[in-house]
This record gives C-alpha cells, sequence and structure tokens, in this order.
C-alpha cells in the first residue's frame, strides 16, 4: 500500500510537470488580463499607469456615451449584413466547386485563395480599386460606359458605398472557410439518396431544395454563428480602408475601444467598454458551443 | 453517359465566371506590380497592356524594410507553431491520461479559457505585458499567442481516444510517461496535430490588432502591421504599394498551394469536430 501511495505522487508529480509550462503561460496571457481588466476599468488608468480610483464610473460614462452605441451599432450593422450574404455566398461556392468536373480543384483554390492573404494586403487591394479616378472598379465602369466619362463615384466615401466596400472585402476575404465547411457536409451526404431522387424522376433543383439544402440546416447554423462572432470582432479592413469614416459612420466598436485607450490615454474606459464587448461574445459563443454540441449528439 | 446539357453548361460558365471574379483583385495587383511608375493610364484595360517591368520587385525587395517583415512574420508564426503545440500537447496529455488530483478542476479551468474572446480583453493584455516591459520584444509577440487553450481542449478531446490498453502495455515494458508520450501519443495524432499546427501558423500570420498594439518599432513589425506605414508613405502612385503587397503575398501563396490539401482537410476537420 505504501508503494502505491508513493507512485501515485509520483504520477501526480509528472502531470504536473506536464502541465505547468502551458498553465503558466495560460494564466498570465489568458486568464489574468481578464482579471487584470476588471480592475483597470475601476479606475482613471492612462498609458503610464494607475492615476485614480473612480468606481463605476467608466461603466456609467459607456452607457451614456453616444459614440459607445454609435460603434456598437456600426458593429452589428456589420453582422446583420455579411452574416446571410457569407452564407449564400459560401454556398454558392461549395456548391459550384463541389461538381464533378475537370475544374473542380483549381476552384476550391480560387476561390479559397483570398483568405491565406493578410488583412492589410487585402484592404489596401480594395482600397486601391475602389479609389476615384485610378481604380479598377470605376475604371471598368467607364470601360463599359455604365459611368459616364468625367463621372465618379466615390466609393469610400460617400453615403452608404463605404459599407458596401467593407463587406465586399470580408466576404472576398473571409468566405473561403465557410465554403469549405460546406463542402466537406455535402461529402458526408450519401450518393444514393440522389441516385434514389433521380430514379424517382426529381429534377437536380427539386433535389437542391428538397435534400442538399435540408441536410446543411446544422452546417448553416454553425456557419451563421461563427461569422456573428467572427462579424463582432471586426477592426483590421475597416481601419485600414475607412479609419471609421466618413466620420465615424463605419467606426467599429473595437476601433472605439483601441481609441479610447491608447488615442485619448483612457485605458481604464477602454476596459470598461471591453466587457461590454466580452459579455456580447460570451453569449454568441455558448451558442455556437451549445449549436455545436447538439450537432455532435446528433 | 455524361453529356453536356444546357444546365451543366450554365453552372461551368456560373463557376469560371466567379472564379475570374476572384482573382480579378489579385490579377489586377499582380499587372499593376509590372508596370513602370508613372505610366499614364486612361482607361482601365491599361493596367494590362505592355510594356511591362519586372524592376519594381528588386526595388521593393532591396529598398524597403518589407523582406525583414516578411521575415518577421514568418518567425513569429514558427515559434508560436512550436511552441503552442509542444506547450498545448503535454497539457493535454496529462489531463487526458495522466492520474493526478485536481484534474476535473484544472480542466474546467482550462475550457473558461474557451470563453475569452482576446479581443475582449485586449487593453488589460497590452497593461500586463507592458509591466512585464515586454512591449516592442519578440516574447511579447509570441507569448499570448500560445496562451489560448482551443488548441490544448482539442487535443485533450483526441488524447482521450488513444486506448489505455497501449499505454499500459508500455508501461508494463518498462517506457516512462515522457516516452509513452513521445512514442505512442504523438505518432497516433498526426492528424490533429497538422490541423492545430495550421491554424496556429495562419492565425499568428494574420494576427493584426494584437501586433499592431505590440510591436512599435520597424524592425519588430509583422507584414500586416509593416504594409500600411509603407503604403502610407505613397499617396499617388499605386505601382511601389501594389508590388509590396505582391512580395508579402507572394510566399503565403505558394505555402498555401503546396500545402492545399492539408489546409483544405483541417478546416473540414475543425467543422466535423469543432
Amino acid at each position: 500500500m505504501n508503494g502505491r501511495a508513493t507512485g501515485k505522487s509520483k504520477g501526480g508529480l509528472i502531470a504536473w510537470l506536464f502541465l505547468l509550462p502551458f498553465t503558466a503561460f495560460y494564466t498570465v496571457y489568458t486568464i489574468w488580463p481578464v482579471i487584470q481588466g476588471v480592475y483597470v476599468s475601476l479606475h482613471k488608468w492612462g498609458l503610464m499607469g494607475k492615476q485614480r480610483f473612480v468606481g463605476l464610473d467608466n461603466y456609467a460614462k459607456f452607457l451614456g456615451d453616444k459614440h459607445f452605441w454609435s460603434s456598437l451599432g456600426n458593429t452589428t450593422k456589420f453582422a446583420v449584413i455579411s452574416a446571410p450574404l457569407l452564407i449564400l455566398l459560401a454556398l454558392t461556392l461549395a456548391l459550384l466547386a463541389n461538381r464533378p468536373t475537370k475544374l473542380k480543384k483549381a476552384l476550391r483554390v480560387g476561390y479559397y485563395l483570398p483568405s491565406v492573404l493578410s488583412v492589410s494586403v487585402v484592404s489596401f487591394v480594395f482600397k486601391y480599386l475602389f479609389s476615384p479616378y485610378m481604380g479598377f472598379v470605376n475604371g471598368v465602369l467607364h470601360a463599359f460606359g455604365i459611368l459616364a466619362p468625367g463621372q465618379e463615384i466615390l466609393w469610400l466615401t460617400e453615403g452608404n458605398k463605404p459599407w458596401a466596400v467593407i463587406v465586399l472585402v470580408t466576404l472576398w476575404w473571409t468566405v473561403g472557410f465557410s465554403m469549405m465547411l460546406y463542402i466537406s457536409a455535402l461529402q458526408e451526404v450519401s450518393p444514393q439518396i440522389y441516385e434514389a431522387a433521380d430514379i424517382d424522376g426529381a429534377s437536380k433543383a427539386r433535389q437542391l431544395f428538397t435534400i442538399t439544402l435540408p441536410l446543411l440546416k446544422r452546417t448553416t447554423y454553425l456557419v451563421v454563428m461563427l461569422q456573428v462572432i467572427a462579424a463582432f470582432k471586426v477592426f483590421g479592413q475597416i481601419q485600414l480602408i475607412t479609419d471609421g469614416g466618413p466620420g465615424t459612420s463605419t467606426r467599429p466598436l473595437i476601433q472605439y475601444i483601441y481609441q479610447a485607450a491608447f488615442r485619448n490615454n483612457d485605458l481604464g474606459y477602454a476596459s470598461a467598454m471591453s466587457y461590454a464587448l466580452f459579455l456580447i461574445l460570451i453569449v454568441l459563443t455558448l451558442i455556437q458551443l451549445f449549436i455545436q454540441n447538439r450537432r455532435g449528439e446528433a | 453517359m455524361k453529356k453536356m446539357t444546357a444546365g451543366r453548361l450554365i453552372l461551368n460558365l456560373a463557376s469560371i465566371l466567379m472564379l475570374v471574379i476572384f482573382l480579378a483583385p489579385l490579377i489586377w495587383s499582380l499587372a499593376v506590380s509590372i508596370k513602370t511608375e508613372g505610366t499614364p493610364i486612361s482607361n482601365a484595360w491599361d493596367w494590362f497592356k505592355p510594356p511591362y517591368t519586372l524592376e519594381n520587385y528588386p526595388a521593393v525587395i532591396g529598398g524597403t524594410n518589407v523582406p525583414m517583415w516578411t521575415w518577421n512574420s514568418f518567425w513569429v508564426a514558427a515559434v508560436v507553431t512550436v511552441v503552442s503545440l509542444v506547450l498545448s500537447s503535454l497539457a493535454a496529455y496529462a489531463i487526458a491520461k495522466l492520474p493526478f488530483k485536481g484534474k476535473q478542476m484544472m480542466y474546467v479551468y482550462f475550457l473558461l479559457g474557451l470563453m475569452v474572446p482576446t479581443e475582449a480583453t485586449i487593453v488589460p493584455l497590452f497593461i500586463t505585458v507592458n509591466g512585464m516591459e515586454m512591449i516592442d520584444t519578440f516574447a511579447g509577440l509570441i507569448f499570448p499567442s500560445v496562451a489560448g487553450s482551443m488548441n490544448m481542449i482539442i487535443m485533450v478531446n483526441f488524447f482521450k481516444g488513444v486506448p489505455d490498453e497501449l499505454i499500459e502495455a508500455a508501461t508494463i515494458d518498462g517506457a516512462g510517461t515522457m516516452r509513452i508520450f513521445s512514442t505512442i501519443i504523438l505518432p497516433l495524432s498526426r492528424t490533429v496535430m497538422v490541423t492545430v499546427a495550421i491554424f496556429a501558423f495562419i492565425g499568428s500570420w494574420n494576427n493584426y490588432l494584437w501586433p499592431l498594439l505590440c510591436a512599435m518599432s520597424e524592425r519588430m513589425f509583422t507584414l500586416p502591421i509593416g504594409i500600411p506605414t509603407l503604403v502610407g508613405t505613397y499617396t499617388v502612385d499605386y505601382v511601389i504599394p501594389l508590388t509590396a503587397n505582391m512580395v508579402a503575398s507572394i510566399p503565403a501563396i505558394i505555402l498555401f498551394i503546396i500545402f492545399e490539401k492539408q489546409i483544405t482537410q483541417s478546416v473540414a476537420l475543425s467543422g466535423v469536430k469543432g
């Protein structure tokens, strides 16, 4: 019995040695900032450090800050617009690239390719594409006579057009991942189902709506949730293409938090607002995990 | 049996049209990058017309910091990938297979990490890393990226599936814990390791928000941070900025084409296993 006890405690020691390095990094860089953030948010805190305790003032402040609400509104708007379009595009591309043609491989590689580019590259390419006078898009519109000579569309600065560019660049850049999820779901569908439908004389279009799409429902839930979560984290492409402008009309929540911290030197306020984002993302993540687990059990 | 029906033809054309649209921004960037700076452009097709030149590429590679930033991006991504794989797999093995007190508690502690969105803790993370005097260092760039628990949880789930009998047999043969880990567990987990490695690498390669805060001096920049500072200095001509974009993208595109199969399989796996 003595021997077993030492054996077990030795096993315990080894286990902790295996755990220790990861646990140290995880605790310091993942968990500790969450706790530290609460402390920071209760203070007036600048880049040089703590200034004074302010209690819940920072929280009260953002609840009454119209810029906070407008940037949260922008982020929400982006999620609401981009998610359905992304689903539609991902599904279309997956169906096109899953057909048994010689092009199959080229299509998958081509549709996925933008996903491997960095956000800066993607943003600048689109910024140049949509620039007036020299930009390729206006150039093509002129070439086809859709735009009269001398007329320019101000994609990046006028009305809702910057949103169109931001949504387009996001779709182009990120749709590959969702397309792949759809393709792998499509491949799990047994070909016998389609053979049976063929024998019954169901048209391809009918098969798409009565067989394929219903079978993809779970994948669609997953893709929707992943996109909504990603949309609430949107920052890079907007900062690089419009810098939140014109005015503050495209500024997302993360950019406002970033500006509060590093432009206005108010890290306490930025931390308080971060918890609003935190709360939103936790709720969305829980929904996503719930959907994914249900998917696993089925 | 398969004849070219009208429907099939339309779908083929549609898929090629989408392909052209998807590649157009890159083809255009490539075309611009082989034009002489200052060539007058009077319509959209002029971008694609000769004369062509390759001299912009040496100008960008020799005259800007793009190669250094590319190297930084690679180096950081490679270290993040390796360190993350080693740390996460050791910890995951302990949780999945080793007996110790408090295992359930530790597992729940790591599960909490799945709930923490780094975007929402970026400000206190900056204060933490700043307090450790790691802002503007490679350690500061790398450490937070290996501290997420997602990879580790994926590995726990996978390691749990390795039959205990294999481990018991090796123990009877006198193999130690480390030996069992490296000769039984790791070889059996190749697929999941490749998946995790690919996502760790791509995640680091594309990371924007954290390097934006952490890398302050030019020599610490990764590509996503460096490119905007370079492009910002060219306000009129497109040639050099788009050449820089191409130089920054070509390594990633080549890697993608080489590892295309592994990458697409990894995405598929992530959807199935979550």
